[in-house]
């Protein structure tokens, strides 16, 4: 990837002469800049790019023409087949699944980690800093020391519905557990309920207030930024996670995209065009919520980064 | 409301009705409690209102399986029957077990080549991004699309483009390299992989960097133009000490994301077939606790990779105040 050979600091440019010389090389620069900066930009869109033509091509033609070619005629039956691909079941159901999933465990994940951070970040309690560290020190213990514990925890939960009479085979243990706090939340919350100045919380107890009519009526609405961000990123996290559904999730109806998707490629070895479609297919929603909600991510990474 | 009379008690438990989960009544208190004011009093019950998920979840999904991961990794147990204690063997046999030093291999290998690569070409892109330009967060929106993507379809993707056929080997052509079989070749299987994480990783640790980069006060930069600085000066002696908390952070989120890597190798290199290059601790986890259904052993990997993760984490840490300057 070219890196543009620009000032690389930010000091500002100090330039103020206004000779048409300097202000032509100065236009010069930026030309150079912009240009260089959307030929890395297109780099890094490389496997972007092509997914989205090998999905528009025929079978034959993935192997035999030019990689860089658009495809000779635009096929779209890729995407159909792709859909209805495996028996029983559409692409559809795999959809229905991840957004469920990750739908609650963003729910779950908004109501206690903003209920952890206000305690956290407004009220006083013994113990407070033991128990703030301890969660964060919960930050860094790898997720798969649980899992086998946690599988059996899943197993030995009654669930009369299901094939096993317990948790597993259900999506059950793929949101249940974010309704019981978390970590990156409450840390993220916390700190934007920290910025909220305490004379508000202090009116509203003069005036009668308790502590939760504070947080529902104070912080939870001055909080809709940071709980967005937090929001994105579960929904995110959900959407992605392969190794929970991988454990959890036996028979293919209940399978999330992402299992889908990784089922789908064992069964469809070598026909690239219908796996693109799907991998585009699967990736489409984190896309667009991405370039609807870019400030978020940038925010929640920004927020975590520094202040950790 | 939960306190009626105003009156708490600095030295007692929170009320019986409102303690669902105890830890916070048993945390020790050093020094003298501070008197209370009145409105305030009464807090710690609304605090355990408020932590009782927390609390819950931090026994039951994190403190205890830890715990509970450790005993089992004392056992032989397939879930069917009685787990038999065995002691020490499960971790006796992993090391000895060629599987299972594979994967710590690769593991080793894939972290400590993917922290710093990732960390460097982040810290060059994210100088590069750097730029007050019109336009710019759109320019930004392209380097950051890989950060919302599953690394399950990515990783389809990539072995797309690895393939025999694929777009790395067209290129390759180009320059009149002969095709390469990429994660098909034992040694090029991990290196390929890492490739196409970094690709993945970088807007993540590009967004951490460029905040870092843009919370640097001008007047530093200025102070040492003044003294006649070049480029390289500036980076070594303004950019690199006041970044460092920055890297500092990406370093621990990237070490520790490194050391759990499965996704890709999952998808990628198909790590079931016996003789394969490219298990990873976290795939042996998976593969021996629910394909095989040998759960000490798999808690024995995990507490490994616990112990592992624990212990550069705290080299890492010590380290810290040899290189990272706060401001």
């Amino acid at each position: 990837m070219s890196a543009p050979s620009v000032s690389v600091s930010s000091s500002g440019d100090s330039w103020s002469a206004h000779s048409p010389r300097r202000r032509l090389a100065r236009t010069g620069r930026r030309v150079t800049l912009y240009a260089g900066l959307v030929a890395g930009g297109l780099a890094m869109m490389i496997p972007f790019l092509w997914m989205v033509s090998t999905s528009l091509k025929a079978r034959s033609e993935v192997f035999s023409s030019a990689p860089f070619s658009f495809p000779t005629g635009l096929h779209w039956e890729n995407y159909s087949n792709m859909w209805f691909a495996l028996p029983g079941v559409t692409f559809g159901t795999f959809f229905q699944n991840s957004l469920f999933i990750a739908s609650m465990a963003t729910i779950g994940q908004l109501i206690t980690c903003s209920m952890a951070a206000y305690a956290f970040a407004v009220l006083e309690f013994r113990g407070k800093r033991i128990l703030f560290a301890l969660i964060l020190a919960t930050l860094i213990i790898p997720f798969q020391v649980v899992l086998v514990p946690n599988f059996v925890l899943y197993r030995y939960l009654p669930f009369p519905w299901s094939d096993s009479g317990n948790w597993i085979g259900t999506n059950l243990p793929l949101w249940v557990w974010a309704f019981f706090g978390g970590a990156f939340g409450t840390f993220l919350i916390r700190q934007f309920f920290l910025t909220v100045p305490s004379d508000l919380a202090d009116a509203a107890r003069v005036d009668g207030a308790n502590p939760w009519q504070i947080f529902i009526s104070i912080y939870v609405p001055l909080a809709r930024p940071a709980l967005a961000t937090l929001a994105i990123f579960q929904f995110m996290w959900s959407w992605n996670d392969l190794l929970d559904p991988l454990i959890y999730l036996r028979d293919l109806p209940s399978y999330t995209t992402t299992v889908g998707l990784a089922f789908f490629q064992g069964q469809y070895i070598g026909n690239w065009p219908v796996m693109m479609a799907g991998a585009l297919v699967s990736l489409l929603p984190m896309i667009i919520l991405f370039l609807v909600a870019q400030r978020y991510f940038v925010r929640g990474i920004t927020i975590s980064g520094l202040k950790g | 409301m939960a306190s009626s009379s105003g009156l708490t008690l600095p030295g007692s438990p929170a009320g019986p009705e409102a303690t669902p989960a105890p830890p916070v009544g048993r945390t020790p208190v050093a020094g003298p409690v501070r008197p209370r004011r009145g409105p305030r009093a009464g807090e710690e019950r609304w605090a355990l209102l408020f932590l009782a998920p927390t609390l819950i979840g931090l026994a039951v999904l994190s403190v205890g399986p830890i715990l509970a991961t450790l005993g089992i990794s004392l056992t032989s147990w397939d879930m069917l029957t009685v787990p038999k204690f065995v002691g020490l063997d499960n971790y006796t046999n992993l090391l000895g077990d060629d599987r299972f030093l594979t994967a710590l291999r690769n593991t080793f290998f894939y972290t400590f080549v993917s922290v710093p690569l990732g960390l460097g070409l982040a810290l060059a892109l994210a100088m590069t991004l750097n730029q007050r330009i019109r336009g710019i967060s759109w320019i930004r929106t392209m380097y950051f699309l890989p950060l919302v993507t599953s690394s399950t379809a990515i990783a389809i993707v990539w072995l797309w483009m690895y393939s025999p056929t694929g777009l790395i080997n067209h290129a390759l052509a180009i320059v009149g390299i002969s095709p390469l079989r990429w994660v098909a070749d034992p040694t090029l299987a991990m290196p390929s992989i890492i490739a196409m994480s970094t690709w993945q990783g970088l807007p993540a640790n590009v967004i951490i960097f460029l905040a870092g980069l843009q919370g640097i006060p001008t007047e530093y930069y200025d102070a040492v133009s003044v003294d006649g600085a070049g480029r390289w000066a500036r980076f070594r002696f303004v950019t690199v000490p006041l970044l460092t908390p920055s890297i500092f952070f990406t370093g621990i989120l990237a070490l520790i994301g490194a050391f759990q890597v499965f996704d890709q190798v999952y998808v990628m290199a198909n790590p079931g077939k016996p003789g394969s290059p490219t298990i990873t601790l976290v795939y042996f986890i998976y593969e021996s606790g629910f394909r095989n259904f040998h759960m000490g052993v798999a808690s024995a990997a995990a507490w490994i990779l616990f112990l592992i993760v624990a212990v550069f984490t705290l080299i890492y840490f010590r380290t810290q105040n040899r290189w990272v300057h706060y401001q």
